[in-house]
């Protein structure tokens, strides 16, 4: 079947000018950096195995609902930061010891948050220098060690990417982890990439991940993400690899059918070469017809790629409409380094809740790369009405000098606008609250929006996998729950929808068996829970002192 | 920052800027009044005399007919609430069914004064607007026929509105705190100025089931307006009612902010209506006076409806019908703290405009409790209702939900005034009182019949009675 693709992309071949950007005239979420005054001190550092990584897990770790945050350190021990603002308030975090030893504390790269064992904890998944960690949540955000007790050595590998998904009807989840260059090969650096893992979980009754299988062949991976591209309910594994280590390598695909290992696209089978220095992915169905768009950060061009009219539903053909969106975000924009940018996490969300997806990039030389831009600043993108993004990190107030790696865009502060997180080498983490529209007198609320929790008794317990859609009017919009890409920094919690001027909307959920719910018809400006199951929604409502 | 004098003092300029215009134009040109030339909204408390000079220019809006120099007719939008664009032009000036559907405010809001109900002939046709249906037509399939309603009291309604709507939201938070403070479920009764909207449940962590609300919507917002009790105020129905019926756009919805272009409606006009003219329109109904209850010059009358009142409580009729709720303050902030983004609202602006309606003279003749609120006499409980049941259908004849409200449940229509707004019903098509009386169902199935079985002298003084609550 060919996919009717061409129409639906007119939508996104827009021409933008970068450089002759005219202001938008939406509105711009003013985001005020405070982490020092919130009380997050933390820096990620360490020699040139901690270039990359630098990630955070944004998760609720004590049944708040507040978002807690999970920091990697390299060199320094990650810290976990518990988050104590109220709603609408400032933000406040408080420093929370971890029970780890020293060793395992550091040489953390990034944070993954999955709830592997299906309780009322959260768990996490720490990407180490050598052996990565299983954290099995409990309450009031403890985590104990759970490796031995799921059968999983922790490798000794330098893990930089990390996903997660719920293979049809499994009680548990199917990991990947990604690995970057095998240090310990002959001619390492160059060309000696470490073979990434698939971990099936193995038996029904207790989890084990004790049989992996090595995804081979592997290109020194930086992110990676369960993504059902072609809407067959199969997941299948997005790869992006950085082509400074590799040798012969490539951006990869791979086929995951239930019960079998996994097999890469090949050139045959429409899968097309495509080599970057890939950092992060992003998901996003920005054109509405089903069909996932990706975003790639690299050093240099961001790629946005979308299904190409000579893909079908077996053949994963894709192409770069970054420029004609404007998302290229090559090189600063704004000071005089015109050389060319490093782009890290990236992420796609509504930061204006005006219904369209803005895109964010965290940024910043490698370390002391004379030929890409040292002054590098972050990039907020606001999605427009003709599917063009357009430049306003300066104007939001992120355009700070700092060395950005991963990050998190999400709401701190249960009020309804989303914040951002972003973990910078050297220099302390970045920690922004939207404050809404800057005017004249002072902040404005910006426009409506929905937070969406997603809960299914028992097993996958936060719905990873389901698809949420979203109606207001004529608008349709979506949301996938996905564990996975960026720059080995996920989260958990609340999908966030700008609504605009809407005052109230229906959702409904594909949970990830494919079934799909009723219309929940809720009020703007609230946030929601639906259980799989429950006829009615809930409202949550979050702690004013 | 902007003094509260100098927004004050904006406002008064556009309405000497409209008389200034008014004044230039020749009697026969085909301009009307000067429309989004401003776009400062009033700000802070008006004193008697800008609020007069802002009512002023709000009548002059409410009248205005508008033509298509200054914006009328919508080409290129729907009437739909959220700003949505026609497939294909649309170049009929009016449409019976999909609007706009009148030139002026006025033109159906006119029975028996400016701002009063209308005929059956006034009735509008309320859909959603999304489907682009340009075809004219009233079958019931695509759309819901709806009377016109009288705007008097409107203030004093949108007030109580929003005191019932902060008290439910407080009994919430007050449900939510104590749960989460005791550590178990908190049932809590939402009950404000003695009317139930039935219960929620609180959880410890924060969680409401909401499944035993009645009556209202699940954010525990009045919104008293529309037959069918699904607007939240008078701005939002205003921004609402002036695209649908007039295609006149309001930039704080229909402006660039929102949709990315001046024109959306592509009719050649930008900004339309500016914030200052919807206040201007907002400040003229809010003070608004209220329908009087008339003591009868006719003895005989005013016996029949003073026994009338009387029954009218005992058979039930008041327990909806109630003859008054309190209000605490006469102040009216515009914009409101209800209204979401799309509608003007006290989150959105420096600081509202308040307009103190104690500063007006009819609201000095209300009647006060012990506690100084004044009684407002709406003959509403601003809920909504379930309206037919298996017996009595009269009142179900739409076949479509508005705003996740089912097709039988409407708000307790106001009864002030009733006297002067006849036919009735939410269509229109009853001609007498009798005759909407027996047709409720549902809900005021029980009241219904207390009338139907009542002696015949007792139904009318009840008439008697509703005779006596008139707009003057």
């Amino acid at each position: 079947m060919q996919l009717r693709l061409l129409l639906n992309l007119t939508s996104l071949l827009v021409f933008s000018n970068i450089a002759a950007a005219e202001p938008v005239p939406f509105d711009v979420p003013h985001m005020v950096e405070e982490a020092r005054q919130a009380g997050v001190n933390h820096a990620y550092t360490g020699p040139w195995e901690f270039f990359v990584g630098g990630g955070v897990a944004s998760f609720d770790c004590n049944g708040d609902r507040f978002p807690d945050l999970f920091l990697a350190g390299g060199k320094n021990p990650a810290q976990l930061f518990v988050n104590q603002s109220v709603a609408g308030g400032p933000l406040k975090f408080k420093q929370q010891a971890l029970s780890l030893s020293q060793k395992h504390l550091t040489q953390v790269l990034g944070a993954y948050p999955v709830n592997f064992n299906n309780d009322d904890h959260t768990d996490v998944v720490v990407l180490r220098l050598g052996e990565n960690l299983f954290l099995q949540g409990g309450p009031d955000c403890t985590f104990e060690l759970a490796n031995n007790g799921l059968g999983y050595d922790g490798g000794r590998d330098w893990s930089t990417a990390f996903a997660a998904t719920w293979e049809a009807d499994a009680t548990y989840p199917t990991l990947a982890i990604g690995n970057y260059v095998d240090r310990s090969a002959p001619g390492t650096p160059w060309g000696t990439c470490a073979a990434g893992e698939f971990l099936r979980p193995s038996g029904t009754d207790t989890l084990r991940f004790d049989e992996p299988f090595l995804l081979e062949p592997s290109h020194c991976t930086l992110s990676m993400l369960f993504t059902d591209w072609n809407k067959s309910g199969q997941p299948a594994l997005r790869v992006t690899n950085d082509r400074q280590y590799y040798r012969g390598g490539q951006e990869q695909l791979w086929r995951v059918d239930s019960n079998r290992p996994p097999r890469q696209f090949s050139s045959s089978q429409g899968w097309k070469r495509l080599r970057i220095w890939g950092m992060g992915i992003a998901e996003a169905d920005l054109n509405q017809d089903g069909f996932p768009e990706y975003a790639l950060s690299s050093m240099g061009d961001t790629m946005l790629q979308t299904l190409d009219p000579d893909a079908d539903e077996d053949r994963p053909t894709y192409r770069d409409v970054a420029y004609e969106n404007g998302v290229t975000a090559h090189r600063p924009y704004t000071g005089t380094d015109l050389k060319p940018s490093t782009g890290w996490h990236t992420q796609f969300a509504d930061l204006n809740n005006d219904t369209r997806l803005d895109l964010f990039i965290a940024k910043g030389n490698v370390e002391a790369m004379p030929d890409f831009a040292a002054y590098d600043p972050d990039n907020l993108l606001l999605g427009g009405l003709d599917g063009s993004f357009t430049e306003t990190g300066e104007e939001a107030g992120i355009a700070l000098d700092t060395r950005g790696r991963g990050g998190a865009v999400v709401d701190l502060n249960a009020d309804g606008m989303l914040d951002l997180v972003v973990v910078n080498r050297h220099t302390n983490t970045s920690v922004f609250r939207n404050q809404g529209a800057r005017t004249d007198w002072g902040h404005r609320a910006m426009g409506n929006w929905l937070a969406l929790e997603l809960k299914i008794p028992k097993t996958n317990v936060n719905a990873v996998g389901a698809r949420v859609s979203v109606k207001t009017g004529n608008v349709n919009q979506s949301r996938t729950v996905q564990i996975g890409g960026g720059h080995a920094s996920g989260q958990l919690g609340f999908i966030h929808i700008g609504l605009g001027v809407a005052e109230r909307a229906s959702i409904r959920v594909q949970w990830p068996n494919g079934d799909w719910s009723h219309d929940y018809r809720v009020f703007a400006n609230n946030f929601v829970q639906i259980t799989k199951g429950q006829d009615e929604a809930l409202y949550w409502y979050p702690r004013q002192h | 920052m902007k003094t509260v004098f100098s927004l004050m003092a904006s406002a008064v300029t556009a309405t000497f800027m409209s008389a200034a215009l008014a004044e230039s134009m020749l009697p026969w040109e085909d301009d009307g009044v000067l429309l989004g030339g401003t776009t400062a909204a009033p700000a802070g408390e008006l004193s008697k005399e800008a609020l007069d000079q802002l009512i002023e220019e709000g009548e002059t809006l409410f009248v205005a007919k508008f033509n298509k120099r200054e914006g009328a007719g919508r080409p290129g939008a729907t009437q739909a609430i959220i700003p949505t664009k026609q497939r294909h032009l649309n170049d009929q000036q009016f449409a019976r069914l999909a609007g706009p559907d009148a030139q002026a405010c006025s033109s159906c809001h006119n029975d028996p004064v400016i701002g009063g109900a209308g005929d059956f002939v006034t009735n509008v046709f309320v859909s959603e607007g999304f489907a682009n249906a340009n075809f004219d037509t009233s079958d019931p399939q695509f759309s819901n026929e709806r009377g016109t309603n009288h705007l008097l009291g409107a203030g004093l309604i949108e007030l109580l509105a929003r005191e019932m709507s902060a008290e439910l939201v407080k009994i919430r938070n007050d449900a939510l705190h104590k749960a989460a403070t005791e550590g178990v479920a908190v049932k809590a009764p939402l009950v404000t100025k003695g009317v139930s909207f039935g219960s929620i449940t609180a959880l410890p962590d924060g969680l409401v089931d909401l499944r035993k609300i009645d009556g209202i919507d699940t954010d525990l917002v009045v919104r008293p307006f529309s037959q069918k009790g699904v607007m939240t105020s008078l701005r939002q129905f205003t921004v609402n009612a002036m695209n649908h019926h007039h295609g006149m756009q309001a930039t704080e919805r229909f402006g660039t902010r929102w949709t990315g272009e001046g024109d959306f409606d592509a009719d050649g006009v930008i900004n339309e209506l500016s914030a200052d003219n919807i206040s201007a329109l907002v400040a003229w109904q809010a003070t608004l006076r209220v329908p009087l209850e008339k003591v009868p010059e006719n003895a005989e009358w005013h016996a029949a409806a003073t026994l009338g009142k009387e029954a009218f409580k005992s058979q039930g009729c008041a327990d909806c019908h109630r003859t008054e709720l309190p209000l605490t303050s006469l102040k009216f902030n515009d914009p409101g703290p209800f209204d979401v983004a799309g509608t003007l609202n006290s989150q959105q602006v420096e600081a509202p405009a308040v307009y103190d309606l104690a500063l007006l003279e009819w609201t000095q003749q209300l009647p006060r409790n012990e506690n100084g609120h004044v009684l407002v006499p709406l003959f509403g409980d601003l809920k909504r209702h379930t309206m037919t049941d298996r017996v009595n259908t009269l009142l179900g004849n739409e076949l479509l939900s508005q705003r996740f409200v089912g097709r039988d449940v409407f708000m307790t229509s106001e009864l002030w005034g009733i006297a002067s707004t006849a036919p009735y019903g939410h269509r229109n098509d009853f001609t007498a009182l009798d005759e909407i009386i027996l047709a409720h169902g549902g809900d005021a199935r029980t009241s219904r019949d207390a009338y139907a079985a009542a002696t015949r002298e007792d139904q009318i003084a009840i008439i008697a009675f509703l005779k006596t609550l008139v707009i003057e």
